[in-house]
């Protein structure tokens, strides 16, 4: 199978002179087109860096970073949003949903940058809200979703333009335990339906147990890289 | 752009009682402006209009000397066939003769130097401002031989009233001392002491005779026209009609140039006033979008986390400035219409707030002041509130699109 993240020995700094904080001690890391994998450790070893640094939002201090055989390190502002735009879904913590936009409009926001026609946007965007459970919830804003809905709202946003990748930073934080299976379950079925590739950060067993592929970071170097049954008492 | 004009008019009303307070602000600011310098013309141009119709017109024909040394020798000859050929000109309103000049009055109570205008009482009846300042007798009408009219002031000090009689001394083109009887028929009052204790208003022919002139010589012609603005283009074409002759052909400007003095001092004085209100306004205006930008800062990074390229970020921030700009300008195009039209008709009155008399160039301020539109000023005013709040929007945008995505996510 093709790669879709080639990382090499990724080193990330943070600070300057003395103070020098070390987020990344030299990563090395690759996933396979489709794969369904998570990434636990303690808060500060490093997660949230590597998502940035994979997903173009932060560069790496030295190494090499490729994402769908490109390499991110060297890109410009305008191919790194073209990337990410193209590519690669993210889905935040926090929901990070636009509040002025209805969730249809936040789910079609991605497709009209990349010139959809109005008459697909229509139909991936219907497809997708029923497939994540938000079917006749599409005019309504984010303050009239729950903490769920809305990340089902982010979801559907992340996976509507049909990318390569999704980068998950902590999907399941804010919501409930329950919820926070579903959401798994769903992102499970995108991925196993359409062949997407998962990346999701986390520190809790919902997201572990459900993925494919576990690692673990901490303090900034991979600890464990394997099945998640084997590595979550590591996490 | 659809989307993102959508995203940025749903952005402006995200707050909406910022928003509402901002483009009031613009309105209010603009609304201010706008009053202030239609009342500031308003005032000027009355000035303008009633020194211009009293004294020499919009452009004035004279002796090419006569300005430097004002003498009765430096008259204009064939002025009725030079008026004829300026009538046919367009954009002229009237045109009249004048012959000026300075002498003596006396009456059985003292002497005072005066001024005297030489009109023709049917003409000056249609132009001149002083003509419906009359406030005792009448003013003077063709038939009229050794009538006069004279200033309030200088009927107070040389005692004189309707009917009585005062002698006017002065020179005559050769150099000799002459003078007249002359009966007063009418005293104005205009409320400058200047204007009212200086100037007498004589029949032309009168004035020619006393000054032994010729039948047909005006020591000015005035040109009124009907737009002001046409005055350049009308001077040009009077030059060119006049070829060689020995005559110069001057704006009121040039004529009364402390009345220009003052206009100038004064608009640049308004100038800066409003310059103040304006800066004030777009401070406001810059506060507001800095703020709604710096506010937003998670939202700009997951917009640029998605994809959102940091030119169409920027075009984001710069729509919502074009909306508060364009509600704001919309806003103080109509409350400032709105005030400046209706004091256009019903004026404002300071006869309670000026206690004394202010002149400038003999003319005195009247109390009332209408304000004076033009579209131009609307149309400058609005398009500089709006540009200044489209630019006022550059540096916020540039903070937008530079949003460092990882730190405000992390």
């Amino acid at each position: 199978m093709d790669k879709i993240i080639n990382i090499n020995n990724v080193i990330k700094d943070y600070g300057q002179g003395d103070v020098i904080v070390h987020a990344l001690r030299g990563i090395t890391l690759s996933l396979e087109c489709g794969e369904f994998t998570s990434m636990a450790g303690p808060s500060g070893s490093g997660k949230s860096t590597l998502l940035n640094i994979i997903g173009g939002l932060d560069k790496p201090t030295t190494g090499s970073v490729e994402v769908d055989g490109r390499d991110v390190v060297s890109m410009s502002m305008a191919q790194l949003s073209h990337l990410r735009r193209n590519r690669i879904g993210f889905i935040f913590q926090n929901y990070s949903l636009i509040p002025v936009l209805t969730a249809y409009e936040n789910a079609e926001y991605i497709l009209v940058l990349q010139g959809v026609s109005a008459k697909k946007r229509n139909e991936r965007i219907m497809d997708i809200l029923k497939e994540v459970g938000l079917d006749g919830m599409e005019n309504r804003f984010p303050r009239e979703l729950s903490g769920g809905q809305q990340q089902r709202v982010a979801i559907a946003r992340a996976i509507a333009p049909e990318p390569a990748l999704v980068l998950a930073d902590e999907p399941t934080a804010n919501v409930d335990s329950k919820t926070g299976g579903a959401l798994m379950d769903l992102m499970r079925k995108l991925n196993e339906e359409k062949g997407i590739t998962f990346l999701l950060s986390t520190h809790e067993k919902i997201v572990m147990e459900r993925a494919r592929r576990l690692f673990v970071l901490k303090d900034g170097l991979i600890e464990f890289d394997g099945s998640p049954k084997e590595g979550i008492n590591i996490a | 752009m659809k989307m993102i004009a959508k995203l940025a008019w749903r952005s402006v009303w995200r707050n909406k009682r910022r928003t509402i307070i901002t483009v009031v602000s613009i309105g209010f600011g603009l609304a201010a402006a706008l009053f202030f310098i239609t009342f500031a013309d308003g005032q000027y141009q009355k000035m303008i209009n009633d020194s211009v119709r009293m004294q020499a017109g919009h452009i004035t024909l004279e002796h090419p000397e006569y300005r430097d040394a004002p003498a009765v020798d430096l008259f204009v000859n064939d002025s009725t066939d030079i008026r004829r050929e300026i009538e046919k000109l367009p954009d002229v309103e009237k045109v009249k003769l004048l012959v000026t000049g300075q002498g003596v009055a006396r009456s059985g109570s003292g002497a005072v130097g005066v001024g005297f205008l030489g009109v023709e009482p049917s003409l000056e009846i249609q132009t001149s401002p002083l003509a419906k300042k009359i406030i005792k007798g009448e003013f003077l009408d063709d038939e009229d031989k050794r009538h006069v009219v004279i200033g309030s002031v200088l009927a107070k000090r040389l005692k004189l009233d309707i009917g009585k009689k005062m002698v006017l001394s002065t020179n005559d083109v050769n150099g000799n001392l002459v003078e007249e009887l002359c009966r007063i028929k009418g005293i104005f009052s205009t409320g400058s002491d200047e204007t009212d204790g200086f100037f007498i208003l004589v029949p032309i022919a009168f004035a020619r005779g006393l000054m032994q002139l010729p039948e047909d010589a005006s020591t000015q012609i005035g040109v009124i026209l009907e737009k002001q603005e046409k005055m350049k283009q009308v001077q040009k074409q009077i030059w060119n009609m006049l070829g060689s002759r020995d005559i110069v052909v001057l704006t009121w400007q040039q004529v009364m140039p402390d009345l220009n003095a003052f206009i100038k001092v004064d608009g640049g004085s308004n100038l800066v006033f409003q310059g103040i209100i304006l800066t004030l306004v777009l401070f406001t205006i810059f506060n507001t979008i800095l703020m709604s930008v710096l506010e937003r800062k998670r939202e700009f990074a997951v917009l640029l986390a998605l994809g959102t390229s940091p030119n169409l970020l920027q075009a984001q921030v710069m729509m919502e400035s074009v909306f508060l700009g364009l509600i704001g300008v919309f806003i103080g195009t109509v409350v400032g219409g709105a005030i400046t039209w209706y004091y256009s008709i019903h004026g404002l009155d300071f006869s309670e707030m000026m206690t004394e008399n202010m002149t400038v160039s003999g003319m005195a301020f009247d109390p009332i002041i209408y304000t004076h539109l033009t579209p131009g000023v609307f149309i400058i005013l609005g398009s500089i509130v709006f540009i200044a709040t489209v630019l006022l929007s550059v540096f916020p945008m540039r903070r937008a699109a530079n949003t460092p995505i990882s730190d405000v996510l992390r």
